[in-house]
């Protein structure tokens, strides 16, 4: 079968690539622009390793969607998220709280994450574990995940020096 | 004397190195690797449970363009997976899934199209998939060699149990099964193999035992061991499903071989489920011999295992289950005898927890309810029979450090036990475990040695070089922190290189909760050594003997001294390195170091390090160390630990929502309390994960819900608060007197979630998991049974 | 599991869609909608799955997912509302309108798997969600190790050995607020445009579980106003994932004990929602209190119809559905 010529923005950086028909978005991530950090896991949507942000800031399982539908489109993938050689907020409070062991989850579950915090800066405990149901994580069992979360945003208001 | 700061790396929550570079997505694992010229591998299997092949014809796969090689069970001649277990079938296939050929090819899509061009002709055979079916007389047979389906039938007895039984106040029976499960680690099964050339095989691949991988791949090989080079980059979990080679690693190799390019095999989706190797239906009869005054006298348990269709390695490890519980009670005597039995069903072994989690399940349950007939307190009944240290085992055991009754105090404390028990709403339950487990298993293999190496650069950064692989228990942290402490430097100016054979010296690896003792002595030595070097060099500059200097804050000072580090500035002086910005600093640190009567009395360890690399004969600084336990067999350490879990109950639906869990933890010493608090919470879960939900759906032999979706584990909204207490009994054998905390608590939470489930519903739940089902259910048989003794 | 080789088509537009379903299914051996040439897929969480399951595997599939006509929630004059069938589940659950006027949809939508799933899935996919059985829902190489069934064209079930039709299950959870919503589907294709109230648009049939004909496709819910009480609730293994193992909406006016025109429907124990009769009767008659709840939940049994040990047993199954019942009344009586 013929591929086609679809173009992506990843991280802001736009890739041009040549893809088949049955091209999922987290084939075209690993093979074709080659971040690995996006992980195979069960590729049918119920662990969570394979998720990226789309252009709203939501988390998006790479794992069921075709490469072409999101040809002209913009996702952020793990390795955006640090700007400037620095980590980002939450990825350094993962770090900080212990909610990173083996490491495998860890993308999907921080782009999960993110995601949750983008709609809800300081969540509720509820909008907690509904934002970050989607991901499994065996190692911490989700417990320093979510208070790596809970204190998202006061550090990011200790970073910014903005108290409100 | 370092005034003003805690320099101290051990007991500080520190976050792990590794950290920064899993968050970012920098870190790499096996699917993340593509050698040049990387194959794509599919196997080819089992469609039956029981059958004889009469044909495998490979002739149409071979043909298809893109395929680069086939191999069959011709191909992989005295290649043994484990024991009796060819890693390919080539005449009866015993179980569905079992391994029947492969190809590899340009990419998948054509691996895949070539396994559907094999033709195989089966022959169905007779099949027995439970352990009742497998023990029928006249039932059919697994393995011809083994008449009665029987594997193995062991019994390990210490001390006198018949006769504490004959003499025991009461005695109490219960029967418990537990279910087939699935470690379930996040990463898949992947192995990448280069066997392009043949004196040289490298293996990518997550594993808890480089070392033991290693051997195997080179006995059937015939290589020699540095033939063989492991890479395991980073290990995405392993939860005792890591520990040995499976047929899918000799798979890639093999077709790595044959055609002469690397070769990558992923397992996916419910691929995973056929096999990994974790717990097959389990049925125990459980006995224990008590006083009324709550003295427990013995224990006997029977156990029938169910090995699938290839239990070979599962009796060995009954010895330590049974042993278990010896280690928490001084007991008169205990019996622990397992039969492993053969069915068409996936080979099962031992999953995370070993199988100790449904045994304490049901011990605990069954102490509490024992201590409810004698009218105690159940913490009471465990404080009474708990041991403590210089306790001397029923094998020989020293129990050096024990702090068990700490343990058990403290969340009996915390919980408000005495306020709750016996005095929640109904429906509303509170349990209380205790357990033990050993750090390190010698006997298990040859040896159970560790070692490592630690060299020390011109910049005082740190390289420690351990075999062990880290796959999110935090152990290479925790030998970075480790080796600071020995030479006073920060942990984050360690780097750990581990993960590759090629470089790393031997370390058995990360299994039987060996790490941190085994390997953390290790590597203390080899940074001793190092210390030893640079102490000498130190001596020399600060005019005073050897034995006259400390190692700490970044500096070597002579003992007795003071020196201020708010004014030192960082520890490496070189610029261009990390702290450039702090080499004027540390010039003038350096120049203006603490006097005392013109001399110097201090020292930045940099500035040895750098002396010794760039002295006239170049003393490079490099120790080695390496550590074994002490005794013959076993080994010289335990954690102990107690939990207690509160839990509600919806009577209706049978749904459990645990509540709390409190946890004591007796590992030692705190390396890292951070890390260890991450162990706790990955272990309640794991716990709490099979005791209520994790469960294998079995029909005629095969799984009926091998996905991330059906088999159930929890989530986020599932999972309780817990709270920590971690006891430090300082043993005398573990670095810095630290043992394990990487299986103790999973035992342990176990046994308090189920004891509090049955006390909840004032039962002893006879099946494991306690799905909301089977709580349902007894809660009906219960209401049945009381409406009919009422009536 | 990998996707199957098929071509990928993005129309343009509604009129090109329902073209290409035309053109693209021709030749089609049978009229069996197995064997359909061609697929619609939205987010894709459904169908990616089944066909990496193999469960299906149609040389095309029509993307909807961006086509314009599809997107809108859109206010009717009358107070009703009228929903695209591409538009994303977390765009209606997160709708104001919705929260407050059909709150038994707010409640579906926000149980439907998790908020990955429901940041692409769209109303239309969960809508025409393919029913389900844990000896289909597996892959084709497991599948291998037993004789197929109904669903994989073999004459048997493996659910109930004995039966005739398929078992699998519809475990959908907006139907359920949609039927006692009383929504209507609009449903067009190359020749045309039909209403169909969603309650008339499952059959009790694991495989042709829609009253979908070839070519067809669903492009609209229109749900009517509605000032009454709503609420939806279901039971799973774990909360914020999974299939339910049973689910129930209802919805009645009047307010308090008072209740008038009820309507309670029930999921995930058969091949399509059953929508309660003599129990909603009941409650019309005699309100909402405690008894006349109890009455009416004795009375589901009557109409649950044979229910499978499929995912659970069937004892547990129809107890989880009384009691879900239950609580959904005590839940519409308080609001």
């Amino acid at each position: 079968m013929a591929k086609h010529i679809m173009c992506l923005t990843v991280n802001g950086d736009l890739h041009e690539f040549a893809v088949d028909d049955t091209d999922t978005l987290l084939d075209v991530i690993r093979n074709q622009v080659g971040f690995t950090g996006t992980k195979r896991g069960c590729t049918t949507g119920s662990c969570g390793v394979c998720t990226i942000n789309n252009d709203r800031g939501e988390s998006i399982l790479a794992c069921l969607t075709h490469a072409l539908e999101w040809n002209g489109e913009a996702i952020t993938t793990i390795e955006g998220l640090e700007a400037n050689s620095e980590l980002d907020a939450i990825q350094a409070a993962f770090v900080e709280f212990g909610a990173v062991q083996c490491g495998f989850c860890t993308p999907g579950v921080i782009m999960s994450a993110k995601a949750l915090l983008n709609k809800y800066p300081n969540p509720t405990e509820e909008q907690i574990n509904e934002g970050m149901a989607g991901v499994l994580c065996r190692c911490t069992g989700h417990i320093k995940v979510k208070e790596a979360i809970r204190n998202d945003f006061r550090l990011r208001q200790a970073k910014s020096g903005v108290r409100r | 004397m370092i005034k003003n700061i805690d320099a101290s790396v051990v007991g500080t929550r520190q976050p792990r190195l590794d950290g920064p570079e899993k968050v970012s997505g920098r870190a790499l694992f096996t699917d993340d690797v593509r050698p040049a010229g990387m194959l794509h591998g599919k196997i080819l299997r089992s469609r039956y449970k029981h059958a004889r092949i009469l044909k495998l014809d490979t002739s149409k796969a071979e043909r298809l363009p893109g395929v680069k090689a086939v191999i069959t069970a011709v191909d992989a001649t005295g290649i043994y997976a484990t024991q009796n277990e060819p890693a390919i079938c080539g005449d009866v296939t015993r179980y569905i899934g079992e391994e029947l050929a492969a190809v590899a090819a340009i990419d998948e899509a054509t691996a895949a199209k070539a396994l559907e061009l094999i033709d195989v002709e089966y022959e169905v055979l007779p099949s027995v998939t439970t352990i009742k079916e497998s023990l029928e007389p006249g039932a059919a047979q697994v393995d011809p060699g083994i008449p009665g389906n029987i594997v193995s039938d062991n019994t390990d007895s210490y001390g006198e149990t018949d006769e504490a039984f004959a003499h025991a106040d009461l005695v109490f029976e219960d029967k418990f099964v537990t279910r087939p499960t699935h470690n379930l680690f996040a990463e898949y099964h992947v192995c990448v193999a280069d066997f392009s050339r043949p004196d040289k095989l490298d293996i990518w691949t997550p594993t808890q035992t480089a070392y033991l991988f290693q051997h195997s791949f080179a006995r059937s090989f015939k290589l020699s061991l540095n033939q063989v080079r492991i890479v395991h980059l980073h290990t995405g979990g392993a939860f005792s499903g890591r520990g040995s080679v499976r047929p899918h690693h000799y798979i890639a190799a093999l077709l790595s071989r044959k055609a002469q390019r690397p070769v990558k095999v992923f397992s996916s989706g419910d691929e995973e489920f056929l096999i990994c190797r974790t717990l097959g239906d389990n049925e125990y009869k459980l006995r224990t011999a008590v006083n009324r005054d709550g003295i427990v006298k013995a224990i006997d348990v029977e156990a029938t295992l169910d090995g699938g269709g290839q239990g070979h390695a599962l009796g060995y490890f009954g010895w330590m289950v049974g042993l278990c519980m010896s280690w928490i009670m001084d007991l008169e005597g205990i019996r622990f005898r397992r039969q492993v039995v053969l069915t068409n069903q996936r080979p099962n072994y031992l999953g995370h927890g070993g199988m100790m989690i449904g045994t304490n399940a049901g011990l605990m349950q069954q102490l509490q309810r024992i201590a409810a007939t004698l009218n105690m307190d159940p913490v009471d009944l465990l404080l009474k029979n708990a041991i403590e240290a210089g306790h001397h085992g029923m094998t020989g055991e020293h129990f050096a450090s024990c702090g068990l009754k700490e343990c058990l105090e403290k969340v009996r404390d915390a919980s408000g036990w005495k306020d709750k028990y016996g005095k929640l709403p109904k429906w509303h339950g509170i349990g209380v475990s205790m357990g033990s487990m050993a750090a390190g298993a010698r006997g298990a293999f040859k040896h159970d040695t560790s070692a490592a190496m630690v060299k020390v650069g011109e910049d005082g950064l740190v390289t420690v070089y351990t075999g062990i692989p880290d796959m999110g228990q935090g152990t290479h942290t925790t030998m970075a922190i480790i080796a600071a402490e020995v030479l006073g430097i920060r942990a984050q100016n360690v780097q750990v290189v581990a993960g590759d054979t090629d470089i790393t010296p031997v370390d058995v690896g990360a299994f039987a909760q060996r790490g941190t003792i085994m390997t953390g002595n290790a590597v203390k030595n080899a940074a001793t050594e190092a210390r030893e070097q640079l102490a000498k060099n130190a001596a020399e500059y600060l005019g005073v003997a050897e034995a006259d200097l400390e190692f700490a804050g970044g500096h070597i000072y002579v003992s007795g001294s003071e020196i201020d580090l708010s004014v030192q500035g960082d520890d490496s002086i070189l610029p261009g390195t990390r702290s450039a910005k702090n080499a004027e600093a540390n010039q003038a640190a350096v120049a203006s170091s603490t006097e005392s009567d013109g001399k110097p009395t201090s020292v930045s360890f940099a500035k040895i390090a750098y002396g010794s690399l760039h002295s006239k004969e170049g003393r490079f600084v490099m120790g080695r160390g390496f550590y074994t336990t002490p005794v013959d067999f076993g080994t010289a350490a335990w954690s102990f630990g107690a939990q207690i879990a509160e839990v509600k109950v919806d009577p209706e639906t049978g749904e459990v929502n645990v509540l709390k869990v409190w946890v004591a933890h007796d590992c030692g010493r705190a390396i890292n309390p951070l890390a260890i608090e991450g162990q706790i919470d990955g272990q309640v879960y794991s716990a709490m994960s099979q005791v209520l939900y994790e469960e294998c759906e079995t029909d005629e032999g095969q799984y009926l819900n091998p996905s991330r979706l059906e088999y159930k584990m929890p989530r986020t909204y599932e999972m309780p608060d817990v709270e920590y207490f971690i006891v430090e009994s300082n043993d005398p054998y573990g670095p810095f007197g630290a043992k394990e905390v990487g299986e103790g608590p999973i035992v342990v939470a176990g046994g308090a979630i189920a004891a509090a489930v049955s006390n909840a519903i004032d039962a002893f739940l006879p099946e494991i998991p306690m799905t909301p089902y089977k709580v349902w259910r007894e809660i009906t048989k219960n209401e049945k049974r009381r409406r009919g003794e009422a009536a | 599991m990998l996707l199957p080789e098929h071509a990928y088509h993005q129309p343009a537009s509604l009129a090109e869609c329902l073209d290409a379903l035309v053109r693209l299914d021709a030749g089609r051996a049978k009229d069996d909608e197995r064997l359909a040439k061609v697929q619609v897929v939205a987010g894709g969480t459904d169908v990616i799955f089944n066909m990496r399951l193999r469960l299906f595997q149609p040389e095309n599939l029509v993307s909807i997912r961006r086509l314009p006509e599809l997107q809108k929630i859109e206010q009717l004059a009358d107070g009703g509302l009228r929903i695209g069938a591409a538009c994303r589940l977390v765009d209606i659950a997160d709708s104001p309108v919705i929260h407050k006027r059909f709150p038994a949809l707010k409640d579906a939508i926000d149980a439907i798997a998790s908020v990955h799933i429901r940041n692409i899935g769209t109303l239309g996919g969960n809508i025409c969600l393919e029913t389900r059985c844990w000896y289909t829902n597996n892959s084709a190489e497991w599948r291998n190790g037993r004789e197929g069934c109904f669903k994989t064209d073999c004459e048997q079930c493996h659910v109930i050995p004995s039966s005739h039709v398929c078992h699998a299950i519809n475990n959908a959870d907006s139907p359920l607020a949609l039927i006692v919503l009383n929504a209507v589907l609009t449903i067009q294709s190359a020749a045309g445009s039909r209403e169909l109230p969603i309650a008339d648009f499952y059959n009790k049939d694991g495989i042709a579980h829609m009253a979908l004909e070839a070519g067809e496709l669903v492009t609209h819910v229109t749900i009517p106003p509605c000032e009454d009480r709503s609420v939806f609730i279901k039971f799973t293994p774990r909360k914020g994932m999974d299939f339910s193992l049973g689910a129930v909406a209802a919805r009645c006016g009047g307010s308090g004990e008072q209740a008038s025109d009820v309507s309670v429907v029930i999921g995930s124990v058969s091949s399509a929602p059953i929508i309660l009769d003599e129990p909603a009767r009941i409650l019309e008659r005699e309100g909402l209190g405690d008894a006349a709840i109890d009455n009416a939940v004795e009375r589901i049994r009557d109409e649950m119809g044979e229910v499978t040990n499929l995912y659970a047993r069937a004892t547990y199954k129809k107890q989880i559905t009384k009691v879900l019942v239950r609580r959904a009344l005590v839940a519409l009586r308080e609001h």
